[in-house]
Parts: structure tokens; C-alpha cells; sequence
């Protein structure tokens, strides 16, 4: 039995490499996820032991109070660290804010850059790739940066310091921030350790690195450094501090290895479909190969054995192949990573030994469990079938159970859905959405074979008024196998329907987000501070309120404060600003009263009426009346809301944390721009952002992220496709004689060739009606579930494109097979069968 | 002028002259023909008989421009097949000659009226009414037309074939033992059918065979045997065939 399947298997090396690649690239995607993770995973661990071996002993300060700002170690700790006999050298690291200011006086990013210390010496842990380290008067640049900003080693460049003054360094080189995530993102600026302090306003140091002297073991020193300190600080030996920062660096990265794995899954499930309905039509063609084995004695374990060792074969095979694809896959997501200057350790991809097994297990498994049905079917063939001669047609008939459970999914499905929508918006209510829209799913699997004929008639309408007789014949024979095009057109549905998803939840959140931003912000600039705690002095206000272009000027302020135990971020407006008011009103908003946000509101349980208690640094404990509650969901406002004079009495002289700006009517949007840029062109902290730009930044990180989950679905779709390929080259064999009959008829080559590129249209038709139709109903529901008063939108342009590419894709499928089927001579293909 | 007069003006609707067919090569090489001179009258039904593997098969390709010659010519009316590329003999098929094949005559998606319509959709060309109520009256199928094949007899199926082979008046139709996977009666009824065509509808038909009762249908048997044409009989008997292919056994 198993050398005639051997043989079988090789007789067949096309169908063989058709359902090899479905399994292998679902294979190669897993495998592929892992190569990443493991090799960024060991680069990291590499970089930051290579960091660490400069240390003997590092100390960091530990957690700290509640509500506390970073916590930091003193100066006066390392001069007693610098006491503990058996210490060689110790240095303190500074790290703190200290803005670059770029070529064009403002300063670069969207986040100021961090000044950090560069030790001369052994202790120097930064890594001086041109130049020298800086002294007194200098300071280096991340390379990044100087790249980016345009600065050379030579170069002149100015930073901001503690008090947000301008000063000028000479840059004398430029260095590499390594695997240090956070200077890579905000990019950073080295100064030696007394600049740096003074710079970044910092008293403390994020970290105190200690050399051993000749002869101290690290571990002794690190003891005795603990004994000094006291509690309250972290201390390890440098290989201690590598491990823990490795080990804190792998649950980022296993996150990001479940979120690909997901999509992983999906792309195996759909590959599980493509190989459930190859293998079903493998043992439809070789039901009388299948029936001569029994009659001349197999029993029907061999048959089923036999089938299941071939699906077994298939799946080794691909797996194996499919874990190069994952190699492949990794080393080219790494490089393209690398391109785009993504700051990851670079390293070789490899296969750890785990993911060879998961990857050869999974593919074995899948491939066996998708050929079980089949299997099973194939031993129900009657030995007498081997002297049938005309092939059955497969007609379809809705079965009892069938109907039944189909029943029961979709019950459950709207249910849980309908339930989902009724809950208050929140994580529950969304997962409930997703398990109604997963239920449905499954009603629509066991449905497929009963609506692929009406749904066929009405994708097919226009193709078989298009295309003529090969039209026509080409929607009859889309139908005429209804199971098989179901599981067909499934394995395609599943990847339209995500992207489908996906797209409607994008949409409708960038409308939703889109009109929230109008509605609270009927503003066309904001200037703000490119760091959230520094201020703009009231004097831009004043500049702008003098601008005949500038219609109306709101300044907002904030600061601190407390509301019983609790911080709470107090502000001020002053302007003519419009509060959304949920309940109370606006009225009564004078000394001694207080308005906040909804959620605030709700958090402490107290409706306009009530009293407050708010703490204050200059006013003490106050108690206030609550006036108003206002729709806080725009996050521009404070959640709590005093009068001015009030918040000058609390706080003091505070500048504006922000000032939204609205243009007068019939002033052009750059001449307008152009004035509230000359006001706030002499503080290079100051930012602004047109409510346009705004919205493209929002639309831009929607678009993006989009893009990237597309394309991690467009696998599944893929895979999906060589199921249309294999589905129909294998109906292609099937129908050789008739292809030969219609050939005899008068049906030209590029005849027959239309007939099946429009059947493979159809199926991509119709997975993709199906796909667009249950993504856009759970799109929506999602939506409502996922913020309160949501909009909805269908972006008609993608979704249609998806209908469009579908069958597209369909055509391109049918490529190869149709050729197959036009190429072969009409008396050869009549005498087979 | 007519299409019949067309036809009787030229009295050959089929003409075969020193056709060669070599399948393989070297070594490998089969004679399948050997050249073969045969003419096939317009408005007759003629049989080619010969044991298995004579050439029967081979020699139908090659007239109907199914198989492309070795060597020798062959003429469906005034046009010379050889030669032609396959877009023009796609074409002469769809215009000249109908097909009957011995099994697997029908689309299966398609019901029995649909199946005969198919050729003239195919063409695009409008069905002559008048013939088409002839020709389903002449089929005796009636209330079965709007049946699927699968729910159909196999000598119901072969007449749809034969109707559909008629219904786009070729000017030859070429059946390969259309009645060979049929039971006596059925085969009967489909060897009248066929005898029908001709007499009525002033049909030319070709049939392979190598049933001595189903050549005693046509007018006229023409013997194969081993790529040559031996023989030839006309207004056959089932006994007189007989006795021709036992003398061409010996
Ligand atoms: N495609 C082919 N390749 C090689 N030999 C063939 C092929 N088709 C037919 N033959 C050979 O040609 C000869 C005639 O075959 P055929 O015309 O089918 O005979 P018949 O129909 O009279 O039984 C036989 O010897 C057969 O083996
Ligand atoms: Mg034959």
C-alpha cells in the first residue's frame, strides 16, 4: 500500500507542489514570525551584554512612591558608592530632556531630544563611532540625528537647557545609541557629565556604573556597594543588569510574536481549507482507481490509510519547505527593517531548533486533520464503482443536519452579536461582537454549499451576458460542483472578510475621531509646546489677539493639582470657548465654583451642586462648587475647569499650555498661517499644528497601520488564490473530455479559455461578496462597540477595490489551468477519461 | 439557390486522397494509415468497418479535422483541410460537420434542449425553427427535453446527440460508434434515428463501427483493415458484412 501511494504522489508532482506551497507558506508565515523574534531577540540580549561588560556593578535606583516622578539617585550616593573599598572608578549616568534646536530655529521632532552624559575612560558605555568625546563647551550627537538634521562634526549646534534657554555647543562627534530604544526615538545629544546635569536640570542620576578594582569579584562588590546604599536602590553586577534587560526586552517582543502568530493562524486555516478540498477532489477523481484497489482485495483501512499517509507525505514535505520559506521570510522582514532604520540589533536569521519542530508539527497536523474527511469518503467508494464508466455528477442536497446547525450557528451568532451591541461599549462588548461575528462565520461555512447557486447566478449575471457562450458555461459549471465551490470560495472569504473588517473599523474611526476633532475643535491652529510641561508665555496670546487675520484666540493653561488624594490635571481657558456642557451650566462658572469632564465626574460620583475639596499649591484646600459637567471627550481640555482669576490664585503665573486659533473669514489659509507663525517664531519650543495637519497626522497612523495588517493578511489571500488555481485545474482534468467535446463543437482555444478564466471570476466573485458582506455588518458592529457614539463608514473606494481584485485574483488563478486546458489536442483528450 | 442544391452540385461531401497518419516516431512508429482513397456522397450514409486498431478512429480525425495528417489530402466540400491552422478548422467545424461520439456526448450542465442548441449558440447563429421542431419531433424526446443527461438513458442521451449534430445542418456529421455503449433496442432506435436523417433530412453521415447489424443501416460500408481500405460494400446486409469481414479475417 505504501509504495502504490508513494507512486500515486509522484505520478502527480503537480498537485503535489499546489497543495505543498498552500501549507508551506502558512508554515513559512509561522516560521518566519519566529525567525524575526528569535534573531531581534538575540540581538538585543547580544547588544545589551556587550553594554554591560564595561560594568562590574550597576546601580539603579528602585520603584519609588506612587504618583512620584521618575525616580533617580543622588549625588551624595555615588560619593559614598565611590567610598566602598574595592571600587575602582564609579560614575553617575544623567539622562533628562535637553532640546535640540534644528537649522530652522525650532526645535526637532515631535519630542524634544534627551541629554545624556558621556563618561571620559573605562566607564564610557557610549559607543564614539567619529570625533571624540565631549568636554566642557561640546557636546555629540546621536547619528541618527546629525543625519537627519543635517549637523557634521564641526558643526555649531544649539540646545535648549533646563530653562529652556538657547546654548551653543561645538559638535565634535557623533555617537551610536545601540539598542537604547528610547534615545533612538526621541534622539539624543551627549554632553560631558557636568554639562549634561546642568543641561537637562536633572539632580540625580537614572543609574551608577561601577568599576571593580584589580582583584574585587563583581558579585563581592555589588554586595558591598548594597550595604553602603541601603534599601531602596537596585544592585547588580553588570552580567545581573543584562540578563533582567534582556529578559524585560522579551516580553516586548513576545508580544509581537502573538500578534504575527494570529495572523499566522489564519493564514494556516485557510491552507487547512485548500488542502481539505483538494484532497476531497483527488479521492472524487480517483474513485475508480480507489475501487479497482478494493476489488482486487484492499480493505477499506488500507484506502483510508493510504490517504492519510499521502496527506502525511504532503505535509512533511511542504513543512520542511515551508520552514525555508520562514528563513527566507525572516531574513527579508530584518533587512527591510534595517532599511527603514528601524534601531534593532542585526544578527543572522537562524532556525531555533523549537521552531523547526513547531513548524514541521503543525504543518504535519494540519495537512493530516484537513485530509481525515476526505479520507473517510474515500472508504465508502464501492468496489463496483470501478466499472462505472460516466463520472457522477456531484449533485447537492441540503441535508437535515445540515440545515440544522447552520441554524444553530446563526442564531448564535446574531445573538451574541445583538447582545454585544446592547452592552455598554467596552472590551466586553467587543469580544462578544467578535465571538457572534465568529459563529456567523461558521453558519456561513456550513451554509456555503446551499448559497453558492443563487449567489453564483447573481456574480455571474453580468459575466454571462459579457462573455457569450463560454460566459454562460462558465457560471453553469461555477455551480455545478456546489460544495466544492463553497470550500473554495471560503478559503477567500476569509481573507476578504478581515480586510473588509478592517478597513470599515479604520474608516469609521478616523470619521469618528475626524468629526469629534471638528465638533470640540472648531479651531484651525493650535500652538502648543513641543513638551508637555514647558509653557507659552502670554505674550504670543497677546500678539495674536492683535492680528486683524485672526478671528478669535482661545489660550488654555494648566497645572497640577489634587482632588481629595488624588492628582488631577486643573486648567484655565480664557477666549471665547464654546464648553459642551453634559448636565449644570456654564452660567454660574465664577470664583468659588468648578466644572469637569464627564468621566471625572463620573470617576468621583458628584453631579453639578456638589462640593469639592481641591488642593492646590498656593491655595491650600478649597472647597468648590461644581457648576457644570462637560463632554470631555476631546482630550485637548482639562478634565477639571476653574475661572482665571481663580486658577491665578491657585496656581500663580502659569503660560499657556495651549492656544487654539481661529482664522478670520476671507483670509487665506497661508496668510493666516504666516501670522500665527511670526508670533511664535521666537520660542523655539513652540509648535503649530493646523487642525488640517492634525487630522492628515491622525489619518497618516491610520493609513499606515492599515497597510501593515493588510499586507499581513494579503498571505491568507494568497493562499486562498492557489486554492482557486488547484481547485480549478483539478476540475480542469476532470472535465477533459468535455473541453475536448466543445473544442469539436467550434469553441475556439481562447474560447475555452474565457469559459474557465470567467468560472475562477465567478469564485473570486462570489468569496468576495460574501467576505464583503459579513466584513461591513461586523465592521459596523464592532464599531458600536468600541466607542460611544460612533460613526460609520463604508470606505466604498476599498471595499470595491477588494470586490474588484478578488476577481482579479480569480482570473490570475485561472491563468495556468485554462492554459493547460486550451493547449491539449481535441482526440487525445477524447480518448482519455 | 438552395443549400440542398449546393449539395447536389457537388456530389462529394467528403473526399480522403493518399492520407498518411504516423503516431510516434523511429522505432516507435505507427502506421496508423496507410494511404487511404475514399469519398463519402453527399446525402449518403456510409460506415467504415474494420476489426480494432484498423485505423477506423484515425482515419474519422483526420476527415474531420480533429488530428492533423501525415501526408495526403483531404476535402470536406470544396475546402482542403490540410494545411489549415487550428482557429480555421475550428471554424469549418462549427460550419460543416457535426459530431457524434461514442460516450460523454453531453455537457452535463446543460439540459437536453440546451445541449442541442449549443452548437448554433456556440456559432451564433439563429436556430432554423422549422428544422429544429423537425428534428425534436424526429428525436421522440419531447417531455424530456428540459432534463439534465444524467437523468436521461444512454440512447435518449445519444439521440440528443444526434439531434444536436443536425440541428446546425452541417454538411457532414461523423459519428464514432455512436451506439457502442448501448443495448440492442437503444442502439436501434439510434441507428433509425440516424437513417431517418438522411432519408428526410437529406443528412450526410459518417459512421465507425464495428458492429455488422449497425452497418447494415447505412447504404453504403467501406472495409479497413491495418491503415488500408480493402473493401467496400453498398446496401449492406448484416449477413453480406459479415461474410466481408470474415474473408478480410482469413
Ligand atoms: N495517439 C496515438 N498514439 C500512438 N498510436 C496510436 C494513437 N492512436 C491510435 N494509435 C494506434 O493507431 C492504430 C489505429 O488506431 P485506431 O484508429 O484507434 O483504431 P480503431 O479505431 O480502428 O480501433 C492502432 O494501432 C493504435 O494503437
Ligand atoms: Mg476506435
Amino acid at each position: 500500500m505504501l509504495r502504490t501511494t508513494l507512486a500515486g504522489l509522484l505520478a502527480h508532482k503537480l498537485r503535489l507542489l499546489l497543495t505543498s506551497v498552500a501549507i508551506a507558506l502558512g508554515v513559512g508565515f509561522i516560521a518566519g514570525t519566529f525567525v524575526l523574534t528569535d534573531t531581534i531577540e538575540a540581538g538585543f540580549s547580544r547588544s545589551f551584554s556587550a553594554d554591560a561588560d564595561r560594568v562590574d556593578v550597576a546601580v539603579t535606583p528602585g520603584d519609588g512612591g506612587k504618583g512620584e516622578e521618575r525616580p533617580t539617585v543622588s549625588p551624595a550616593h555615588l560619593a559614598k558608592v565611590r567610598a566602598v573599598p574595592g571600587v575602582a572608578a564609579a560614575e553617575g549616568l544623567v539622562r533628562g530632556t535637553a532640546a535640540l534646536v534644528g537649522k530652522d530655529g525650532k526645535t526637532v521632532g515631535d519630542l524634544p531630544t534627551t541629554g545624556v552624559s558621556i563618561h571620559q575612560g573605562k566607564l564610557n558605555r557610549s559607543t564614539i563611532t567619529s570625533g571624540t568625546a565631549p568636554r566642557t563647551g561640546q557636546a555629540v550627537l546621536d547619528e541618527n540625528t546629525a543625519r537627519i538634521r543635517g549637523f557634521a562634526v564641526g558643526d555649531t549646534i544649539s540646545v535648549l537647557d533646563s530653562a529652556r534657554k538657547t546654548r551653543s555647543f561645538a559638535l565634535v562627534g557623533l555617537f551610536d545609541v545601540g539598542v537604547d530604544q528610547q534615545l533612538a526615538y526621541t534622539g539624543a545629544v551627549g554632553f560631558d557629565p557636568e554639562t549634561a546635569r546642568e543641561m537637562t536640570g536633572e539632580k540625580g542620576f537614572v543609574e551608577l556604573d561601577v568599576l571593580a578594582a584589580d582583584g574585587v569579584a563583581p558579585d563581592r562588590l555589588r554586595d558591598a556597594v548594597a550595604a553602603a546604599l541601603g534599601k531602596g536602590y537596585e544592585v547588580r553586577t553588570g552580567e545581573q543588569l543584562a540578563a533582567d534587560l534582556a529578559a524585560a526586552n522579551g516580553a516586548n517582543s513576545r508580544l509581537l510574536t502573538v500578534g504575527l502568530l494570529l495572523f499566522g493562524l489564519v493564514a494556516m486555516l485557510v491552507a487547512a481549507l485548500v488542502i481539505y478540498n483538494t484532497f476531497t477532489i483527488l479521492v472524487a477523481q480517483r474513485a475508480r482507481e480507489m475501487a479497482l484497489l478494493r476489488c482486487i482485495g484492499a480493505t477499506k483501512r488500507q484506502i483510508f490509510g493510504s490517504i492519510v499517509l499521502e496527506s502525511a507525505v504532503v505535509g512533511l514535505i511542504s513543512s520542511a519547505l515551508g520552514l525555508l520559506v520562514g528563513l527566507g521570510l525572516g531574513a527579508g522582514a530584518l533587512a527591510v527593517l534595517d532599511a527603514m532604520d528601524v534601531s534593532l540589533p542585526t544578527g543572522t536569521a537562524a532556525l531555533a531548533p523549537r521552531t523547526i519542530v513547531i513548524g514541521l508539527v503543525l504543518g504535519l497536523l494540519v495537512t493530516m486533520a484537513a485530509a481525515l474527511l476526505p479520507a473517510r469518503t474515500a472508504t465508502r467508494v464501492a468496489p463496483i464503482a470501478a466499472l462505472r464508466t460516466q463520472v457522477e455528477e456531484h449533485t447537492f442536497r441540503t441535508g437535515m443536519v445540515r440545515a440544522i446547525f447552520a441554524g444553530l450557528f446563526l442564531l448564535g451568532g446574531l445573538g451574541a452579536t445583538v447582545a454585544g451591541l446592547v452592552m455598554d461599549p467596552g472590551e466586553v462588548a467587543l469580544l462578544v461582537v467578535m465571538g457572534g461575528g465568529c459563529l456567523t462565520f461558521l453558519a456561513v461555512v456550513v451554509l456555503g454549499p446551499m448559497i453558492v447557486r443563487p449567489l453564483s447566478a447573481f456574480a455571474g449575471w453580468l459575466p454571462a451576458r459579457l462573455f457569450g457562450v463560454p460566459g454562460r458555461l462558465a457560471v453553469a459549471n461555477s455551480r455545478r460542483n456546489p460544495k466544492r465551490a463553497a470550500t473554495t470560495t471560503i478559503a477567500l472569504t476569509i481573507g476578504v472578510t478581515l480586510m473588509t473588517l478592517l478597513s470599515v473599523l479604520t474608516g469609521s474611526i478616523r470619521m469618528t475621531y475626524g468629526s469629534q476633532l471638528d465638533e470640540q475643535f472648531p479651531v484651525d491652529f493650535v500652538l502648543a509646546t513641543q513638551e508637555g510641561d514647558s509653557t507659552m508665555p502670554h505674550s504670543i496670546a497677546a500678539e495674536l489677539r492683535s492680528r486683524p487675520e485672526l478671528a478669535s484666540v482661545v489660550q488654555i493653561r494648566g497645572a497640577e493639582a489634587r482632588l481629595g488624594e488624588d492628582r488631577v490635571d486643573a486648567g484655565a481657558f480664557e477666549g471665547p470657548f464654546d464648553v459642551t456642557t453634559v448636565s449644570g451650566s456654564m452660567r454660574g462658572f465664577t470664583a468659588g465654583s468648578v466644572a469637569m469632564a464627564d468621566r471625572l465626574a463620573e470617576e468621583r460620583a458628584v453631579k453639578p451642586g456638589d462640593q469639592v475639596a481641591l488642593t492646590t499649591p498656593k491655595g491650600g484646600t478649597v472647597a468648590l462648587r461644581l457648576v457644570a459637567v462637560y463632554d470631555g471627550s476631546a482630550s485637548r481640555i482639562p478634565p477639571l475647569l476653574v475661572p482665571v482669576p481663580a486658577f491665578e490664585e491657585y496656581f500663580g503665573e502659569v503660560g499657556d499650555a495651549q492656544i487654539m486659533v481661529n482664522v478670520a473669514d476671507g483670509v487665506a489659509a497661508d496668510r493666516a498661517r504666516v501670522a500665527v507663525e511670526a508670533a511664535g517664531q521666537a520660542y523655539p519650543t513652540v509648535r503649530l499644528l493646523s487642525s488640517t495637519e492634525l487630522r492628515s497626522e491622525f489619518d497618516q497612523a491610520m493609513d499606515s497601520q492599515l497597510m501593515v495588517l493588510a499586507g499581513l493578511l494579503g498571505l491568507a489571500i494568497l493562499i486562498s488564490l492557489l486554492g482557486i488555481a488547484n481547485t480549478l485545474s483539478l476540475s480542469v482534468h476532470e472535465r477533459t473530455r468535455e473541453s475536448a467535446l466543445l473544442r469539436a463543437l467550434g469553441l475556439t482555444r481562447p474560447q475555452l479559455r474565457r469559459m474557465l478564466t470567467v468560472e475562477a471570476l465567478v469564485l473570486g466573485l462570489i468569496g468576495a461578496l460574501v467576505g464583503v458582506t459579513l466584513g461591513v455588518v461586523f465592521g459596523w458592529a464592532a464599531i458600536q462597540t468600541m466607542v460611544a457614539d460612533p460613526l460609520f463608514d463604508l470606505p466604498v473606494q476599498q471595499v470595491s477595490s477588494f470586490v474588484v481584485l478578488s476577481g482579479l485574483a480569480g482570473v490570475v488563478a485561472a491563468l495556468l489551468p485554462a492554459r493547460r486546458a486550451a493547449r491539449a489536442s481535441i482526440v487525445g483528450s477524447l480518448a482519455s477519461g | 439557390m438552395t443549400l440542398t442544391e449546393v449539395r447536389r452540385a457537388a456530389p462529394d461531401a467528403v473526399v480522403a486522397r493518399g492520407l498518411t497518419k504516423v503516431y510516434g516516431e523511429g522505432d516507435a512508429a505507427v502506421h496508423a494509415l496507410r494511404g487511404v482513397d475514399v469519398t463519402f456522397a453527399t446525402e449518403a450514409f456510409t460506415a467504415i468497418m474494420g476489426p480494432s486498431g484498423s485505423g477506423k478512429s484515425t482515419l474519422m480525425h483526420c476527415l474531420a479535422g480533429l488530428d492533423t495528417v501525415s501526408g495526403g489530402s483531404v476535402h470536406i466540400g470544396d475546402v482542403e483541410l490540410t494545411g489549415l491552422g487550428d482557429k480555421q478548422l475550428t471554424m469549418l467545424r462549427r460550419e460543416r460537420i457535426g459530431f457524434v461520439f461514442q460516450a460523454f456526448n453531453l455537457l452535463p450542465t446543460l439540459t437536453a434542449e440546451q445541449n442541442i442548441r449549443l452548437p448554433l449558440e456556440i456559432a451564433g447563429r439563429q436556430a432554423d425553427q422549422v428544422l429544429f421542431d423537425r428534428v425534436i419531433d424526429t428525436v421522440g424526446l419531447g417531455d424530456r427535453l428540459r432534463h439534465k443527461p444524467a437523468e436521461l438513458s444512454g440512447g435518449q442521451q445519444q439521440r440528443v446527440a444526434v439531434a444536436r449534430a443536425l440541428i446546425s445542418k452541417p454538411q457532414v456529421i461523423f459519428a464514432d460508434e455512436p451506439t457502442g455503449n448501448l443495448d440492442s433496442r437503444s442502439g436501434a432506435e439510434v441507428l433509425a434515428f440516424l437513417r431517418t436523417s438522411v432519408r428526410e433530412l437529406g443528412q450526410t453521415i459518417v459512421m465507425v463501427t464495428h458492429d455488422p447489424l449497425a452497418a447494415s443501416y447505412a447504404d453504403r460500408v467501406v472495409f479497413l483493415h491495418d491503415g488500408l481500405l480493402v473493401s467496400e460494400l453498398s446496401q449492406p446486409t448484416p449477413q453480406s458484412v459479415l461474410d466481408t469481414l470474415l474473408t478480410l479475417e482469413a
